[in-house]
């Protein structure tokens, strides 16, 4: 009868709907984000716009965007609200733009946004409005634009900032103001600025603000048309909780007594090309030191104890200084990499090196090295990297010379300093492995030596490392080896 | 007229090594296929690098902190990989002792 189809039309309509129903919200969920034309997007909310050449900010990119890279464009300047669609961005890229003003409300609505990039722009002062209401950002870059002006309100509002960089920019004195309400600032470099004197305040807001946490501080003093730093400054001694420190091309001439005494954490130490400075400073008081460089010096000696108190030294750079005599290393049993070139080394003793078993990387090139002890090397097993480049008139202990090819360095070692420190070779070319077919003959001679010595009754009791040549790539079957270093077999 | 083989940003090109000299402020990145290198000029060194300027040449320089992907200098990290927490400038599995874990920014404080 009517009535009982329709009953039954009834329901199938409504199943229909249904599925009518939930395919169209199946379909709405499942359409992917959308993204602008000129971008590329991935299903997890990145788009990457860089190097396409924009002058604005693309429109039509999904509101659950996280991370937007407009690096590399020609995006001059930032109009207000220009973000607004986009609340859940918590990377924001503009590195490499000409970006000259940013409105002051061109990133408001940014309630989630961590990383800020603005480098290598144009602007010449911080945005400090635009910057306000970011009070989630934790990493601010502005290096490599002209801030000549840090206003006092720069940061006020962030904080969360962990990490800023204002290197690279005019800045001409410290912006002690602006940073003293950052209480978690934990990395700051204003390397490659103009900056010429640091008052003895400048930091001691951010010690007693930032407690828990360490400062990096990296100041590089671009002396343009002003002199560079005269004098060390007494401002890092209000740092406790200092770790990294670097100096470069500066004018100190002198580095006081103690300067690092209350700097306990200190892990790292670079000062290059204090060209004025002739005395090695007093480490007292860096018991936790991994890494000393200090280059480009008039320093002629090294402290007889410098390895009292650093047993943790990992990383010694001493190069291009006037070094002439080397102590012992015995204390700083840590040791992986020294670095000595251009220097006026003149002679390497038995306990120069000795004992220092973690050693990989012993650069010794461009000094005047007229004296090696024959167990000079002997205990560094680790050794991998020994260079010895451009060393003029070697009067070694001993006997024939070995051309040694590694990685970097072109080396002339005597044959019977033991070669047997090296455990395995790799360099880029085949022909270099010729010089390797030498040293398998050697490693005999060495054994040979060893029974000798023993004869000789003059084997002190220093374990032999049984040498195990292996260079790759191999020359292979054509010999290339006795036409290219025939006179040095 | 740089060759296309040459990103932009570069200022010398070679056929074989790409970029050896980028625009100003700008840092190259030196990618490495076997022996060859290939220079790339980058306004923001890639995950897994530094940037370190210099008055003559800016340079994308590897971290060499355990589990870190992005670092401020050789020995501080700003972002750990995925899962890992955070304290001054060094990554963990877990939160060292005497240190409070905080998920939300998976950092460990005092």
């Amino acid at each position: 009868s009517p009535d009982s189809a329709t009953r039954l039309l009834v329901p199938v309509l409504v199943l229909g709907l249904g599925v009518f129903t939930l395919r169209a919200a199946g379909q709405g969920r499942s359409t992917p984000a959308t993204c602008s034309p000129l971008c590329r997007c991935d299903e997890d909310g990145g788009a990457d716009c860089s190097g396409k050449g924009l002058s604005t900010v693309p429109t039509g990119l999904s509101a659950f965007t996280y991370y937007l890279d407009l690096s590399m464009n020609n995006i001059t300047e930032l109009p207000a609200n220009v973000f607004k669609n986009l609340p859940y961005l918590e990377e924001l890229r503009l590195a490499g733009n000409d970006l000259a003003f940013i409105h002051p409300e061109a990133l408001s609505g940014l309630h989630q946004l961590k990383v800020l990039m603005l480098q290598n722009n144009q602007l010449k002062t911080v945005p400090s409005d635009a910057l306000k209401n970011l009070n989630a950002l934790q990493s601010l870059r502005l290096d490599a634009n002209h801030i000549t002006v840090v206003p006092e309100d720069s940061f006020e509002g962030l904080q969360q900032l962990r990490h800023l960089w204002l290197d690279d920019n005019s800045l001409t004195e410290v912006p002690v103001g602006p940073l003293q309400h950052q209480g978690n600032l934990q990395a700051l470099t204003l390397a490659l600025n103009r900056i010429t004197h640091i008052p003895d305040h400048a930091f001691a807001n951010l010690s007693s603000l930032v407690l828990e946490y360490k400062i990096i501080l990296f100041l590089l003093f671009r002396d343009l048309n002003f002199n560079s730093l005269q004098s060390f400054p007494e401002a890092i001694q209000t740092l406790p909780k200092l770790k990294e420190l670097g100096f470069h091309t500066n004018s100190i001439d002198t580095i006081p007594e103690g300067a690092f005494q209350r700097n306990p954490l200190l892990r790292t130490i670079m000062l290059r090309g204090a060209s004025m400075v002739q005395d090695f400073p007093s480490l007292a008081g860096t018991g936790n030191l991994e890494s000393l460089t200090l280059t480009g010096t008039k320093i002629k000696a090294i402290p007889e104890d410098l390895c009292e108190d650093l047993s943790v030294l990992r990383t010694l750079d001493l190069s291009y200084n006037e070094i002439e005599e080397l102590p012992s290393f015995q204390g700083c049993v840590r040791l992986q990499d020294i670095t000595l070139q251009h220097n006026h080394i003149q002679q390497i003793d038995r306990d120069t090196f000795q004992g220092l078993t973690n050693l990989r990387v012993l650069d010794l090139s461009r000094n005047q090295i007229k004296l090696i002890h024959r167990d000079a090397f002997l205990s560094l097993s680790s050794l991998t990297n020994l260079c010895f480049k451009f060393i003029f008139q070697p009067e070694f202990l001993c006997c024939s010379i070995v051309v040694i090819f590694t990685m970097s360095c072109v080396v002339f070692l005597p044959a019977c300093v033991c070669v047997c420190v090296y455990r395995s070779i790799s360099v880029p070319y085949a022909y270099q492995c010729c010089a390797f077919v030498a040293c398998d003959g050697t490693s005999s001679s060495s054994s040979e030596s060893k029974e000798k010595r023993k004869a000789s009754g003059d084997d002190e009791e220093v374990e032999r490392i049984p040498l195990v040549m292996h260079c790759s790539p191999s020359p292979g079957a054509f010999k290339p080896c006795a036409h290219l270093l025939g006179s040095w077999m | 007229e740089v060759p296309p083989s040459c990103s932009s940003g570069c200022e010398s090109c070679s056929e074989y090594n790409g970029c050896t000299k980028c625009r100003p402020r700008l840092f190259i990145l030196l990618e490495r296929s076997e022996i060859r290198q290939t220079g790339v000029c980058l306004a923001t060194c890639p995950v897994g690098y530094y940037g370190i300027r210099n008055r003559d040449v800016n340079r994308c320089t590897q971290c060499k902190i355990e589990n870190c992907a992005d670092c401020f200098s050789r020995t501080f990290c700003t972002k750990c990989k995925e899962g890992l927490y955070s304290y001054i400038g060094r990554c963990y599995h877990s939160c060292p002792e005497g240190l409070t874990t905080i998920n939300s920014t998976m950092e460990c404080v005092v």
